[in-house]
């Protein structure tokens, strides 16, 4: 269609040409000389210029060079003469002949031109061609066995792609002298742009699947391609990881269908994405211990000029490793369940108490009804502990805990809690000390009651963790910037039972330091990273069978980053651990 | 007067069950968690045993596999397992090592608890 257009507008011009023409003839017989090649030029660039464009639109992308070379031939007969039109390719398996007949001609003549063809492709590429081979297609005009015309005018090009002779063009007629030097050279230049075209066409394409190979062959997602027939055109390294297959070499749908043992009907998922030209996304599929989410697609060229109409090739299948979504999800479950179960032992226990109770104050005994009302008041503080914990966790995560910084005594605070905590380290038989630094600032820039909060949580988990007869110290010191560590440490009246690691430290501005030790069974080195996360926490138990809701830790980290400042640990198995937090003694933006 | 030996790391529980039992009866002992249950099995044995589930150091199904390895021919002792869980899993582990009872705390009154015990200790076939 497009061609079409552009002819008539090249009839157009022409016809303006020439009607110029006329008028400059009576000037100038020269000029009009001048003109006609112009009209010529104009005309000849134009029907190139259409080819090529035809070329363009009608292939896009295909690198069919058969499919180029019937565009060029289907074209061509608007401006050369002849009574055959043929090429022949060199296929894989054959050679194709095709021919197109303007006008009727005899058997011979086709069979003539086959021959030279054959001749001239042999000549060009030092090789012999059997005539078995040819594969022979004629179109057009009907073969008339009257009209013994042989073929006197003759002309062959060879058609050149990518510097590689891929077959030759022909016309040729029975008129004598038909092909001279103006059409030879219009034929050339078609076929030479032709080529270059393509020829670069194929260089942009080879470099894009260059790309395309390199992003598949390193993407993390398992990706497979196959054509229309499930032969596999591209699997990269990850899926071959998922069917469990890196090494092999030829992999073929087969080999994804043994290995993805009937969890995912690959082929039926594939036949139903290519047939109704439809994507499929599956639900998670446990493969070989690892959850994926399967996308399959078909994969379509599109025809121009067709829009509508896609062609399907083939369909590819990506595999989305989700495992690590689902443990998040998995621990965010077990978390939750462990909060309700923590509820609902209290709650319970709570509830059974109700039940003796009931039975009316002169059943219970005096000491009865004493020990039970304590564990009322014990159990519903822990569950308000535990309902208070999961509302700052929630206000931590959504960044609304307020954090209001004024100078404050730390040394106070510190003292009131030592204060608040010293009945139940005698109860545990544990010895707790405090030790200040002389240098530590007067007032410090602190939320008073979220720093009790993150003290008490440190000190509560110290007195747990530690066995009778243990030590439970805090100590706070100043920390200057770019200030050593160990001479810090050195400042205070008692050594803490293990340092603080000096690196953990080296980067932090001036700041205190607050930190409290113990001599408990310290922390093993896997359960040092999970120390802080929320999620992992609930499964902790002490020496003494005592529960912690755990989210403390979760909680205090939280508490000191929203003061600008960090929370670490530094523990030994079988010597002790040491809880320290930063605060940064510059006002911050805050 | 038989014996019921409450395992569980539950206080509270622990406090009021053992109250009750008391009331109607039962002599009881306490164990904090499962590795503790195994020392009280020892030292003297019971015609009953609550056990819970979750509990730190050896848990209740923990519990019942060690006592199958170590002390087979306690394995008659009747068991119920008094849990917080409603987990079928649980339920079905415990059905599989031979318990009599599976009971939800929350969900069950504690004269529900005693009826149940009462249920397998007055039964004549039970040793006493």
């Amino acid at each position: 269609m497009i061609l079409a257009i552009i002819t008539a507008l090249s009839i157009a011009l022409a016809l303006g040409g020439a009607g110029t023409s006329i008028y400059f003839y009576i000037k100038d017989k020269k000029a009009k000389e001048v003109l006609e090649k112009r009209e010529q030029d104009v005309s000849r660039r134009m029907f190139e210029l259409a080819i090529l464009k035809e070329l363009g639109d009608r292939i896009g992308y295909s690198l069919d060079v058969q499919q180029i070379v019937d565009i060029i031939t289907g074209s061509l007969h608007q401006f050369i003469e002849y009574a055959a039109v043929s090429y022949m390719l060199i296929g894989p398996e054959n050679v194709i002949f095709k021919i197109h007949l303007e006008r009727s001609v005899h058997q011979r003549f086709v069979n003539e031109i086959r021959d030279r063809m054959l001749g001239s492709l042999s000549a060009l590429l030092d090789r012999e061609f059997d005539k078995k081979d040819v594969k022979e297609i004629v179109s057009g005009a009907i073969i008339i066995e009257e009209l013994d015309e042989p073929v006197s005018s003759f002309f062959n090009i060879p058609l050149v792609i990518d510097e590689k002779v891929v077959g030759v063009l022909t016309v040729a007629d029975t008129k004598s002298g038909l092909y001279k030097e103006e059409e030879m050279t219009i034929l050339y230049k078609i076929i030479q742009q032709a080529s270059k075209a393509v020829t670069s066409l194929q260089g942009v394409v080879k470099a894009e699947q260059a790309k395309v190979n390199a992003m598949v062959e390193s993407m993390a997602d398992g990706v497979v391609m196959t054509d229309t027939d499930y032969r596999i055109l591209v699997a990269n390294p990850s899926v071959r990881q998922v069917i469990g297959l890196s090494n092999k070499k030829d992999i073929t749908i087969f080999d994804f269908i043994d290995n993805l043992e009937g969890k995912f009907d690959i082929r039926g998922r594939l036949e139903e994405s290519v047939k109704l030209n439809k994507p499929f996304k599956s639900e998670d599929v446990l493969i070989r211990d690892n959850f994926y989410k399967i996308f399959v697609f078909p994969v379509t060229t599109s025809v121009p000029g067709t829009p509508d109409e896609k062609n399907v090739v083939g369909g590819v299948v990506i595999f989305h490793d989700v495992s690590a979504e689902r443990s998040v999800e998995q621990i965010r479950q077990q978390f939750t369940s462990m909060i309700v179960h923590e509820l609902r032992t209290p709650l319970s226990g709570i509830n059974k108490i109700s039940e003796l109770l009931r039975a009316g104050p002169t059943k219970v005994g005096k000491k009865e009804y004493a020990e039970y009302v304590r564990m009322i008041s014990s159990d519903s503080a822990g569950m308000l502990n535990l309902v208070n914990d999961i509302l700052d966790v929630a206000k931590l995560e959504a960044g609304k805990f307020d954090v209001k910084k004024q100078p404050t005594d730390l040394k106070a605070v510190i003292a009131n809690r030592i204060d608040f905590f010293t009945p139940s380290a005698e109860d545990a038989k544990l010895s707790l000390k405090v030790a200040y630094d002389k240098e530590l600032p007067p007032m410090v820039p602190l939320d008073e009651l979220a720093i009790k909060q993150v003290l008490n949580n440190l000190l509560s988990n110290a007195i747990k963790f530690t066995k009778a007869g243990g030590i439970v110290e805090v100590f706070a010191l100043h920390h200057a910037a770019g200030g050593a560590i160990t001479d810090e440490l050195a400042r205070l009246k008692d050594a803490p039972t293990l340092a603080l690691a000096p690196e953990q430290l080296a980067s932090a501005p001036e700041s205190v330091i607050v930190a409290v030790s113990d001599t408990g069974g310290g922390i093993s080195e896997a359960g040092m990273k999970e120390l802080f996360n929320k999620y992992k926490q609930l499964q902790t138990t002490s020496e003494t069978g005592m529960k912690g809701t755990g989210l403390g830790l979760a909680i205090a980290k939280g508490v000191v980053e929203e003061h600008g400042g960090f929370i670490g640990v530094v523990s030994e198995q079988g010597v002790g651990s040491v809880f320290y937090f930063v605060l940064p003694l510059a006002q911050s933006t805050q | 007067m038989p014996k019921v030996l409450i395992i569980d790391d539950d206080m509270t529980f622990q406090t009021v069950m053992s109250a009750k039992l008391k009331e109607k009866g039962y002599e009881t002992d306490l164990a904090l968690n499962g590795a503790a249950g195994l020392l009280k099995m020892a030292e003297s044995r019971p015609d009953v045993i609550l056990l819970d589930i979750m509990m730190p150091k050896l848990d209740g199904i923990g519990f019942l596999k060690q006592l199958q390895a170590d002390r087979p021919s306690d394995t008659k002792i009747p068991v119920f397992i008094t849990s917080n869980l409603n987990d079928l899993d649980k339920v079905s582990e415990g059905a599989e090592l031979g318990v009599r009872g599976y009971i939800v705390k929350s969900d069950e009154s504690l004269d529900t608890i005693v009826s149940a015990i009462d249920s397998v200790c007055h039964s004549p076939k039970e040793e006493k």
